[in-house]
């Protein structure tokens, strides 16, 4: 009979935990289940409501990153609200996926049917792919910490924006870069990425821009996105001793491979796409160990003297804080914000009246011309049958325990 | 005429076949009505997140019940049940989005195929038991999600394919309700099915095979049949629940399918009960859940202490750990055996022993 009891306490423990879900969850709908006839009720001007579902990585496999992308995200809203947007109120609920493709998909149900969501901004290649046919029926224009060269097939992806050079784009101009500064003979290089949708997504792009500008990729490594050694696969690599090696990963495994590599005194030149370059990557290797390590740069380091770093550095001073406490995902993140609330801003230049639409916002995002971001990454420009805003990146080296830029924001096209 | 209320006291069968009827009394058939009745009309009341997330849990209770086929009444272990999710819902991509066939042919398809492939995977499930068919069957799991994500002309690799939602004539099932009706009525089938196989001779020896299978072959089982048999009639049902999440989401990518949704379906029918078909469903309901209530805890909790966000966060898999840790010590009859117990608590009370 005890032994009852304490299975009637643990199912009444289970069932109040759900309830609870259960009734949070109905307080919330009652605004969003209605919001299609409440947009054409209400045609006040003030007070117009956009929210934003944001779909970050706090605890997952790539959170080193995710964490200051979230961070950044959610400060430029808040900076943006304090200055007005057209009298409107935005609001970015982010919450965590932990970069489980499952979790994002549960998370998106909640931003579409509790929050009312009109735009999404999201994280990860993985779950940014899977959820672009759900966008699409939806109509939520979304942005992404990915850059996945496929989504900017406009038929397949009509409601993704990159808001940076994709990852093939990244590779096409690191690979030209080598073509280009490469002294003897044809460059050898090699490729280091993850098994994710994340990792291979620039790869056969890369192999094939190769081909076309005359560069030999002479081996692939998967390398995974938490390793903590590599030794192996640096090993296989050098073997065939490539003049470069193009890594795709996030922080954590780049110092890996960074410290792995100096460990088996490889000398061979590693450069990597934009989610390895940062602040971050000395949390894990010193700075005499990353001492040359080149990379692709799509947004201004904090410490970067560029005149739309004004506006980051009158935030975090608002908050107490210093431009060092914050890192360039920190940046990224304040960018993908803030493109996707210009394209907000946009929309209700247009639409005056009503509640603005995840359509309205798509309109305001391809209208975007030449969208001037103050060297706090490349100017971005989209259309309707252009979703990948730019193509350009800066390459950057780390001199002195401190990324520094090599070149302008440049791209292979030019 | 019999009063409805009338339960069941005492066995008073006289014939085989009495034994053998599923709904035994008037009351039995009332209670089904009214469950099934109260399932269909949750979309009249529910909001449409509950809506969607009650989908998931149904897709989720076709596969559970799936699983427990393999595990719970035949005793087999399979860690390769996200794989086989996998394997139906790429079969279905195929042969919807590449062949451009339409989803009524592909759903049953994607189980057969499944089922041949789990039954392929099953082979070694005759000499192999307990721990050692566990790594054959995660061998499995690696094996086919390998060749999923190399295999690029097919599968697309690592970026997935992309799907559509089904149709019959002009009307789409693009909505959640409308997708909802979808899985509960393909649910109700299966539970039937489940149900069922256990009165066959084929699920009675599975039963056989589970308590003791040298015993089972003594008596005239043939163990390779029965035990590649579980496989596949298990397999066809992950394939189907595949293929109807697939279409769900509209789109299949091998980070669906890993390990951990291995591990979240075993969890399931651990968590509901091994061989019972209600459990399956309320272990399938309990899995899905838990983390959106954790979730929705984490956010009332934050509401006081906003700088806590990314912590409690991590403490959703601390949280989600301890409770399957909690039922395995407490219930490992499940939440099927919870039922139960209460059920008889009231029937019995207060004269309960």
């Amino acid at each position: 009979m005890k032994n009852n009891k304490k299975l009637l306490w643990m199912l009444l423990s289970a069932l109040v935990v759900l309830v609870l879900a259960a009734c949070s969850g109905d307080e919330a709908t009652d605004s969003s289940a209605d919001t299609e006839k409440d947009e054409e009720a209400t045609t006040s001007n003030d007070g117009r409501k956009v929210v934003i579902g944001g779909l970050w990585d706090l605890t997952g496999a790539t959170s080193d990153v995710g964490a200051p992308f979230a961070e950044g995200a959610e400060a430029y809203v808040k900076y943006a609200n304090s200055k007005g947007i057209e009298g409107l109120n935005v609001e970015l609920t982010g919450k965590d996926y932990a970069y489980s493709i499952p979790e994002a998909q549960k998370l998106y149900q909640e931003h579409r049917d509790k929050a009312g969501a009109q735009a999404i901004i999201g994280f990860g290649t993985g779950d940014t792919e899977a959820l672009r046919q759900q966008v699409a029926a939806d109509k939520f224009p979304f942005v992404s910490g990915s850059l996945s060269e496929s989504l900017k097939n406009v038929e397949e992806s009509p409601y993704n924006f990159l808001v940076a050079a994709s990852y093939s784009d990244q590779g096409r101009v690191l690979l030209k870069w080598i073509k280009d500064n490469h002294k003897d003979g044809t460059p050898t290089v090699a490729l280091l990425y993850n098994d994710t949708a994340f990792g291979r997504s620039p790869v056969e792009d890369m192999k094939a821009y190769a081909k076309e500008i005359g560069v030999d990729i002479v081996d692939e490594q998967v390398i995974d996105v938490k390793a903590t050694e590599a030794q192996s696969q640096l090993l296989n690599m050098e073997k065939k001793n490539p003049d470069y090696a193009i890594i795709q990963q996030t922080w954590a495994a780049t110092s890996t491979i960074l410290r792995d590599a100096k460990t088996l005194g490889i000398d061979t030149q590693f450069i990597g796409l934009n989610w390895t370059t940062g602040e971050g990557l000395f949390d894990n290797v010193d700075a005499a160990t990353a001492e040359g390590y080149m990379g692709a740069l799509i947004n201004a380091m904090p410490s970067e003297d560029v005149p739309g770093m004004a506006e980051v550095k009158e935030y975090i001073e608002g908050e107490g804080k210093k431009l060092e406490d914050i890192n360039a995902k920190f940046v990224q993140g304040w960018v993908t914000a803030k493109i996707m609330v210009e394209a907000i801003k946009a929309a209700a230049e247009k639409y005056p009246e009503g509640e603005i639409t995840g359509e309205q916002i798509r309109e305001g995002m391809e209208s975007l011309n030449n969208l001037d971001l103050g060297g706090v990454a490349a100017n971005v420009t989209y259309g309707a049958d252009k979703h990948a805003g730019t193509s350009q990146i800066k390459i950057g080296v780390v001199k002195d325990g401190k990324w520094e830029a090599l070149t302008d924001y440049i791209s292979f096209e030019d | 005429m019999r009063n409805i209320f009338v339960r069941e006291s005492g066995n008073y069968k006289t014939s085989y076949v009495d034994d053998m009827k599923l709904f035994g009394t008037t009351g039995e058939k009332v209670k089904i009505a009214l469950i099934i009745g109260l399932v269909l009309l949750v979309p009249v009341f529910a909001t449409n997140y509950w809506v969607g997330l009650l989908t998931l849990c149904v897709i989720s209770s076709i596969g559970a019940i799936g699983l427990n086929i393999l595990t719970g009444f035949t005793g087999q272990i399979s860690i390769g049940v996200g794989a086989f999710l996998g394997v139906g819902g790429y079969t279905s991509a195929i042969i919807t989005s590449t062949m451009g066939l339409s989803f009524w042919i592909s759903l049953p398809l994607a189980g057969l195929i499944t089922a041949i492939v789990g039954g392929i995977f099953g082979l070694p499930a005759l000499r192999l038991k307990g721990l050692y068919l566990a790594i054959a069957t995660l061998a499995a799991q690696v094996v086919i999600l390998f060749i999923i994500s190399r295999w690029t002309s097919v599968t697309g690799g690592t970026a997935g394919m992309v799907l559509s939602r089904p149709s019959i004539g002009s009307f789409t099932f693009s909505s959640n309700i409308s997708y909802y009706y979808l899985s509960v009525v393909i649910l109700l089938i299966t539970v039937l099915y489940a149900t069922n196989l256990l009165r066959t001779r084929v699920g009675r020896a599975f039963l056989a095979v589970r308590d003791r299978d040298i015993a089972a072959q003594i008596m005239g089982i043939n163990l390779f049949r029965y035990k590649v048999l579980a496989f596949a009639v298990s397999s066809f049902f992950v394939g189907i629940a595949g293929a109807l999440l697939g279409h769900y989401t509209m789109i299949v990518s091998p980070e669906l399918y890993s390990t951990t949704v291995s591990i979240e379906y075993l969890a399931m029918i651990l968590i509901g009960g091994l061989g019972s078909v209600l459990g399956s469903i309320l272990g399938a309901v309990f899995i899905t859940l838990l983390p959106v209530g954790l979730g929705t805890f984490v956010d009332m909790v934050v509401v006081y202490f906003p700088d806590l966000y990314s912590l409690l966060s991590a403490f959703k898999e601390f949280a989600f750990g301890l409770v399957i840790i909690l039922f395995l010590i407490f219930e490992p009859g499940g939440l099927a055996h919870i039922w139960l117990n209460i059920k008889k608590y009231f029937k019995l009370w207060p004269f309960s022993y």
